[in-house]
């Protein structure tokens, strides 16, 4: 009986954090489905008085062409830098070769590294290969930016498959290539979602890449394209706001679908480093 | 001969992340470092080497010392901000709660999402004259405390560092959690049979156990608050004037828009090197550990 007010505190300081937690995301909501008169008029967490589809289907016309964009380049580089991860994984737990500790530990110091650091190569490299605001230089980038945290992830996982399993292939003759193709891809699928849901969530949500390679339209990620729509629609709120739901929408799902795959991404990234 | 082909066969499929990690990581900031001892300006590369001229030209630049300032300020603030409310929710959490998921996957949210929504709805909860904060503030009776966040220079910096720690707030929780997790329930068992509180328990073992989990997410904050770039480019784009400068966004303006590129090589060549003095030893020490 005595534990009851504590128990009551608790569940008050927890709501209170849910509700500081989701208040900006319910305002946002709110505003998206408001008349400008009604954003001006009306408190910003008030549900509208008379709600309105306009500025979702106005920020939907803008939004939809970076939207795909952003569609096309994270797809890409989230299958190939999982890929080179997995092999690169395998490559460092399975195959002991001198210096593979170094290896991994020049790979891990690319997962820390301010982008910032590497801009104007970068810049420079993807105009000399013609890739400057294009898709392809985008997949490219993303791809070669996330080997490091893939590799990561791959290893940590790789490294919990018993050797003897490799052991007893290795015996019957099988290769380097045979045994990752037999043995350790079979395993790999659960790794595959984790590292896959981790990488689309991180380069859908990139803005310094897209903002120095891909400010023209062809390849205009999402991202810079919501960006770009805070300036030209400064008091527009609402279209602002619904602007946010559909770029926050892919990964608003990945999230409450696939969401133990990304917290399984996030811990192996920062406990096990 | 089988043995060879296989090594062959090992090194081909290792190559093409080895290449592209070399040239777009190392070689890349090789060719930055160069370029920061260069004279380039304008559009046209130039590698004219004049040594360290841009080094000493930013030691003499207010922006620069203000934008030091502020990342010397996020780390100050936001990463012990961060650390303090995410352990607090992770001990609130581990309370036997009921729907502990729900409540785990709505603190969790905020820090799934990209930094550009996160920043615009801040910029509309910031609105000094119809957004969330200050009518909420004039609601409940708090209407003193009204004011103009993000465009008032004296406390733009401070209402960013708020905004980040509610974005990350719950990352730090998920680590902590699984670190609180990660004890033996004996020990806590055995320190309750002994009559200890629950304040105790927390202070005497529970805490002194959660020293990697920390550590951990230390490093993430800390890297994050030298990198910070995205959210404070969009929320305030620097301003009010120079007040919500950091370097990430110094170095993006000169070089991007003032085409000053060798001064903007020297800046992120220096925030390159302050973040490996973060990063390696903290690689170093985790990967010895890891091989015990």
């Amino acid at each position: 009986m005595s534990q009851k007010p504590e128990r009551i505190i608790l569940y008050v300081l927890l709501a209170f954090f849910a509700f500081t937690s989701l208040l900006p995301l319910w305002t946002c909501l709110m505003t998206s489905l408001k008349t400008m008169n009604d954003v001006i008029y009306t408190m910003p967490l008030q549900p509208p008085p008379s709600p309105t589809l306009q500025p979702m289907i106005q920020a939907f016309d803008i939004m939809k062409r970076p939207v795909l964009n952003s569609f096309a380049f994270t797809m890409f580089a989230t299958i190939f830098s999982c890929a080179l991860g997995s092999i690169n994984g395998y490559i460092l737990t399975k195959i002991r070769f001198k210096g593979s500790g170094t290896v991994f530990l020049l790979l891990a110091i690319g997962i820390f590294i301010p982008y910032q650091t590497v801009l104007i190569p970068l810049v420079m490299t993807m105009s000399s290969l013609g890739l400057y605001n294009t898709i392809q230089g985008l997949i490219l980038t993303h791809t070669a930016y996330g080997i490091p945290i893939c590799t990561l992830l791959f290893r940590n996982f790789y490294e919990d498959i018993p050797d003897s399993l490799m052991r007893a292939a290795k015996t019957d003759g099988a290769g380097t290539w045979t045994i990752f193709r037999r043995i350790v891809l079979p395993l790999s699928p659960p790794m595959f979602a984790v590292a896959g849901v981790f990488q689309f969530t991180g380069i859908w949500n990139d803005f310094l890449f897209g903002l120095v390679l891909a400010r023209g339209t062809e390849a205009l990620p999402a991202s810079v394209a919501l960006a770009n729509l805070k300036g030209t629609t400064t008091a527009f709120w609402n279209i602002q706001m619904a602007g946010a739901w559909w770029y926050a929408l892919p990964v608003a799902i990945i999230y409450l679908v696939l969401g133990k795959y990304l917290i399984q991404g996030y811990m192996a990234g920062a406990i096990k480093g | 001969m089988e043995f060879t082909k296989d090594k062959i066969a090992t090194l081909l499929i290792f190559l093409p992340s080895l290449i592209l990690v070399g040239y777009f990581v190392y070689a890349s900031i090789g060719w930055n470092a160069i370029v920061s001892i260069s004279d380039w300006r304008g559009l046209r590369p130039s590698y004219n080497i004049v040594g360290i001229a841009q080094y000493v030209s930013l030691s003499d630049d207010p922006v620069f010392w203000i934008s030091l300032e502020n990342n010397l300020l996020l780390i100050s603030l936001f990463v012990p901000g961060s650390l303090l409310l995410g352990l607090f929710l992770a001990i609130l959490l581990n309370a036997k709660v009921r729907a502990e998921s729900t409540f785990r996957t709505i603190y969790l949210l905020p820090f799934a999402l990209s930094f550009v929504i996160t920043a615009s709805l801040w910029a509309w909860m910031y609105n000094p004259s119809i957004g969330v904060m200050n009518s909420l503030l004039e609601k409940i009776g708090l209407g003193f405390l009204e004011s103009g966040w993000v465009t008032d220079s004296s406390i733009a910096m401070y209402s960013i560092i708020l905004a980040l720690i509610w974005q990350f707030s719950g990352y730090t929780m998920l680590v902590f959690l699984a670190g609180i997790r990660s004890i033996p329930e004996s020990q806590i068992m055995a320190a309750r049979v002994d009559g200890a509180s629950s304040v105790k328990i927390y202070r005497r073992i529970v805490i002194p156990q959660l020293k990697l989990s920390a550590l951990a997410a230390f490093v993430v904050l800390m890297v994050f608050a030298l990198k910070a770039f995205d959210f404070i480019f969009i929320l305030t784009a620097g301003g009010p004037g120079y007040s919500t400068y950091v370097l990430p966004l110094m170095m993006y303006r000169e070089t991007f828009s003032m085409t000053h590129f060798a001064y903007g090589a020297a800046i992120a060549t220096l925030l390159f090197a302050v973040v490996m003095v973060v990063v390696v030893p903290y690689l170093y020490v985790s990967s010895r550990r890891r091989k015990e």
